[in-house]
This record gives structure tokens, C-alpha cells and sequence, in this order.
């Protein structure tokens, strides 16, 4: 294995690692880190007008990366 | 379920009626017993689509369209929301972990020397059983965020 493979592995496991991380400090007793959840539903609420931006933004991305990595 | 009030009644029009205090009445269909059983076997079925078909891509475009139209429908009761405090900023630390690897690999080529993300999940990806559990993992985020 090159360094440079090597690296972007390492690179993917540890944002991997830090998301992990980062979720389970806010699942803490009074953290006041908002869990991952939180932070997709209050991304969810931004509308412009009537039309719900947010909800179809979050479905769409998270849509396309099912078929991004299960279809293709 | 919400109530209205007496007819004539304008004590309170100038309350906002938000979604987040509405109470809905659960369905019996609406629990995790229920749910995860149909999620798996949805999973179960997309994980022996083989990459690249044209049946995993009706299959997956299909499943995230149901979710979509779910999610946009209004059908589900919905959790309430919380704002999020200053404490949000933690999560730009594993975005911008992730976000300067996948953009570094992805404008050097994805090559296998330096791949992107997908490139090195594409291996793992070809086992019926790994595709399936990552295939549950999404569905049962979609449907978490259909309930957001």
C-alpha cells in the first residue's frame, strides 16, 4: 500500500471516528452539543415562503447518496 | 390531533399554532416492531441488487422516492424540534475532516493510488450482506428524517 493511499484511508476513518465521536458527547447528560439529529431537523425547518427548502434539500442529498453507493 | 375551539371563540387568535405542539395520536402500524421488520426486508431485497444494474437503480430511486413524497406529505407525525445552541460548531470539525480528504482525492482523479470515499467503499460494497446492512443504515436514516 502507497503512502498516499494510505493517507486518504486514514483521513476517511478518522472523520469517521470524529462523527462518532462528536455524537456521543452530545448524547451526554447535559451536553450542550446538539445531536446529529437535532442539527438535520433544524436544517429541515428553513423554508422560503411555503416551500419547505430545507426538507428537500436534506432528502435529496441523503437520496442521492443512496443511490450514489448502493446503485452505481 | 388538534382540537378546535368553540365556535366564536377569538381569545387566542393571535397564538401561533405551531406543528411541534400539536399532538398526534400514534398509529398502530407507527412503532419500531412494526417499521424495523418492513426496513430489513427492504434492505434484505436491495442488497441482492448487484451494482450498476438497472434493477438497483429502479430499486433505490424507487425506495428514496416513497421516503420523499412521505416526508413532503405531511402523513407522518413528526418529532418536535429543538433549536441548537453554539455547541452546533463541533460538527464542522468531522465535516471539514471529511470534506478536504473527498475534495483533495476527488480533484486529484479518485485514483487507486488516491481514492474517494465511494471508490474505497465499492469493494466492500459487492458482499450481499454489507450492502444490505449499509442499505438498512440508509433507509432507517431516511426514515428518521422522514419523522423530522
Amino acid at each position: 500500500m502507497s503512502l498516499m493511499r494510505a493517507l486518504a484511508i486514514g483521513g476517511f476513518v478518522v472523520a469517521i471516528a470524529l462523527f462518532c465521536a462528536v455524537e456521543v458527547a452530545a448524547r451526554r447528560e447535559g451536553s450542550k452539543i446538539p445531536r446529529l439529529g437535532d442539527v438535520c431537523a433544524y436544517v429541515m425547518r428553513y423554508e422560503v415562503g411555503r416551500l419547505p427548502v430545507g426538507r428537500i434539500g436534506v432528502f435529496g442529498l441523503w437520496w442521492w447518496m443512496g443511490w450514489h453507493f448502493l446503485a452505481r | 390531533m388538534s382540537f378546535p375551539g368553540p365556535t366564536g371563540a377569538s381569545d387566542n387568535r393571535g397564538m401561533d399554532q405551531s406543528r411541534e405542539i400539536t399532538v398526534e395520536v400514534p398509529r398502530a402500524w407507527d412503532r419500531p416492531i412494526v417499521t424495523m421488520p418492513v426496513l430489513v426486508f427492504l434492505s434484505l431485497v436491495g442488497g441482492q441488487l448487484p451494482s450498476f444494474s438497472t434493477r438497483a437503480n429502479l430499486y433505490t430511486i424507487s425506495l428514496g422516492g416513497a421516503m420523499i413524497w412521505l416526508g413532503l406529505s405531511n402523513r407522518l407525525p413528526r418529532r418536535p424540534t429543538v433549536t441548537p445552541g453554539r455547541g452546533t460548531i463541533w460538527w464542522l470539525i468531522p465535516v471539514a475532516v471529511f470534506g478536504v480528504f473527498e475534495g483533495s482525492t476527488f480533484l486529484l482523479g479518485s485514483t487507486p493510488e488516491f481514492p474517494t470515499f465511494s471508490k474505497l467503499a465499492d469493494p466492500l460494497l459487492e458482499d450481499e450482506l454489507v450492502r444490505s446492512a449499509v442499505y438498512l443504515g440508509w433507509l432507517s436514516a431516511f426514515w428518521g428524517l422522514v419523522r423530522r
